[in-house]
This record gives C-alpha cells, structure tokens and sequence, in this order.
C-alpha cells in the first residue's frame, strides 16, 4: 500500500468512528428527552451511579483540590505580584481557574477513575452475555444501561467542577491574604466585580459536554466487546484514548467559541 | 423453543445458561429489575414481592449475593424467580442441566415450580432428547 493509500484509509477510519459517536450520542440524547425512559429501574441505576461517581470519589477529591488548588493558587497570586499583575488577579481566578481550570482537572479525575470503570463494566457485560439477558426480558439497553450512566457524567462533572471552584476560590481567601494582605472582604468584591456570567455559562456548558462524552465514548467502545476475554482490554484502551482526545477537542472548541 | 418465544413476545420468560443474572446487581436487584422495568413498579414495593418469592424457596439468604457468590441451584432459582416476575410469564426452562450440572434428581425442579405455581401461567422445559431419562414419568 502507498503512503497516501495509508492516509486515505486512516482518515476514512477516523471519519467512521467520528459519525459512528456523533450517531450513538443522538440516539442517547433523544432517549435522554423521552419521558418513558424514566422508569423505576433507570431511576434506581441513576441514583446509584450518581452515587459511585460523585459521593464516593468525595474524600480523595477533596484532598486533591485542597492540596492541588492552594499550591496552584499560591504560585500563581506569587507570580501575579513579582510581575507587578496584582490588579489583575481577579479576572485571572476566575477566567482561569473558575471557567478553564477546574471543569478539566474534574474531567480528568473523573475519566481515569469512573470512564475506564464504566467502560469495562460494559465491556464486561457484553463478554458474559448479560446485555442479551436484557434484551432477552425485553430490557432496553440504551434505556437501562446507557442513559442513566451518560446522564450521571454530565450531573457529576457539573457538581463536582463547581466544588473543585468553590475549594479554590476558598484556598483564595487564605493567599490573598497572605501575599496580598487582603480581607475577605475585599477579596469577593474583587471576585464579583471579575465574574463575568458569559464565562459561567461556558464554563457550565463545557461542563455538561465534557459529562456527556466522557462516558458516552466509553460506554460506546465497551460495547464493541466480542464474546471474548480478550477483548476487553482492546475495548478499553481504545475508548480511554478516544475520550482524551474528546476533552482536548472540546477544550480548543471551548476557546474557539470564546474567542468569537 | 423459538417458535415459542415469538409466538409469545410479551409472555416468555427464560431460563437458561445463556441468559444469565447481571453479575454487578445482587440476587434481589436482578429479580425486582423485571417488575421495576416493565410495569414500572418502585423499588419500594417490588422488593417485599421478591423477598416473599424467595422466602417460598427458603432463599432469603441469597437475596444480597451476586451472581458469583451462588452456587448452580442457587443461580437456578434465581433465574427461576427472575423469569416468574414477568406478567403472566410463560416460563421456559432452557436446558436445566447445563445450569445445574450435578442434579440427580429432576424433581428438585418441580418441587420449587409448584412452590411458586400462582406466580406463572405456565412452565415449558426444553432438553436434548438424550436427556429425557432424567425426567422420569414426566417426559411420557
């Protein structure tokens, strides 16, 4: 094969996994606006997949964006002064950390461990026949399995991104204080006075989209399990690697349509 | 057993090797799963239906298990009570043998069906015709 020939088919390849998600998100989202999805046992799966993402990753999620988020916010109010920005360090903690950083660090701490674990768990079922089992009491997959996982990713990361702002911008309080000697009052005038509701509603936006695709690709590559062990470990890497290449797509996307 | 299935698409309940329990649910999510999804039923009021139809099998102690945790009556019954929970299911018992390998005995089955009688309309076993033996009188 030449090399162009090479290329051609990578892209044809790219192009068919790129419509064959943009077309699983569809069906998702049109089940997500169907009242008779809501049933009892979707309820029951939402909740305990909101459960699993969201209150159990609490601990360890709190300690990373205490120790992650004050570290960050002290070199950067650090810098902010040697570099004589001080004026500026309120459109700075909000348009950087509020509406950029913390929806990523979430994605990312929810990708590696609630994406990879969704991801398997479906590839799992699919090996041990248990999604025929579904179909077989006439269960709809998407309805049962899907939807409540893809709706727990967008609640999750909007909840927890906003947490993950809320410890910062409390870690905020104690380094304005101590590099800049600011009072807390102060400190949410200069908050309120930065906070710009466009950057919010992006912010929130990306949220919901980042919750949407994190677990809808590996949702999606776990279903492409044969009925073979082996598989699932290629289902696996393969979806990871998909849904990272998803949060840095999205990210330019977010900036492209902040700079417009 | 197909002919069956489709000619019954709302009725026929399975029991069989290849349609096994969900394995991240216990025993009682798994068998309350059915009433929860297709009538709709809450959690609240399909639980006590599937307890009661495992205290009819003196099965109370598994109802928290997962499906690895069961040995092959339990996993059998389970699925058993699993497919009763469909409205007026029409029970189907694909190749009980190859769930529970070592039964000797095949009233074992029939025993428990006539435990839980008012809970399906009615029971259809499929087995290879080799196997009939197994099945006594009833195979007649």
């Amino acid at each position: 094969m030449s090399l162009l020939e090479n290329i051609g088919s990578a892209v044809i390849k790219l192009i068919k996994s790129f419509t064959d998600i943009i077309n699983f998100a569809w069906k998702i989202l049109i089940r997500i606006f169907n009242r008779n999805t809501y049933t009892s046992a979707m309820r029951t799966v939402l909740i305990d997949q909101i459960y699993f993402t969201s209150v159990q990753i609490l601990p360890i999620f709190l300690i990373t964006s205490i120790a992650f988020g004050s570290l960050l916010i002290g070199v950067l109010f650090l810098q902010l002064k040697q570099l004589g920005l001080t004026q500026y360090f309120g459109h700075v903690l909000m348009g950087l950390i509020v509406t950029e950083f913390s929806p990523f660090v979430t994605v990312l701490l929810i990708t590696l461990r609630s994406g990879s674990a969704i991801n398997t768990e479906i590839a799992v079922m699919k090996v041990n026949k248990e999604m025929s089992a579904l179909e077989a009491f006439r269960i709809d997959v998407i309805n049962y399995l899907m939807v409540p996982r893809v709706i727990n990713g967008v609640i999750s990361i909007v909840l927890l991104s906003t947490l993950f702002s809320v410890v910062l911008l409390g870690s905020g309080i104690l380094f304005s204080g101590l590099i800049f000697g600011m009072s807390i009052d102060a400190y949410s005038n200069v908050l309120l006075n930065s906070a710009n509701f466009s950057d919010i509603v992006i912010a929130l936006l990306k949220s919901v989209v980042f919750g949407f695709f994190i677990i809808l690709i590996p949702v999606r590559f776990g279903l492409q399990a044969s009925h073979e062990l082996t598989s699932i470990p290629i289902v696996v890497s393969r979806g990871m690697v998909n849904v990272f290449a998803a949060i840095l797509t999205i990210e330019v996307l977010s900036l492209i349509i902040k700079l417009f | 057993m197909r002919n069956f299935i489709k000619n019954h698409p709302q009725q026929a309940a399975l029991v069989s090797i290849d349609v096994p329990l969900i394995s991240n649910q216990s025993v009682l999510m798994n068998i309350a799963l059915i009433k929860q999804y297709h009538e709709n039923m809450p959690t609240a009021k399909a639980e006590p239906i599937v307890f009661s139809a495992l205290r009819r099998l003196n099965l109370e102690n598994i109802a928290f298990k997962r499906n690895p945790d069961l040995n092959d009556e339990e996993r059998f019954f389970a699925m058993l009570l699993r497919a009763v929970m469909v409205r007026d299911a029409l029970v189907i018992i694909d190749r009980p043998l190859k769930i529970v390998p070592h039964m000797k005995n095949i009233d074992y089955i029939f025993q428990a069906l006539k435990n839980i009688e008012n809970l399906y309309l009615n029971c259809h076993i499929y087995d290879y015709d080799w196997m009939r033996e197994k099945y006594g009188e009833l195979s007649r």
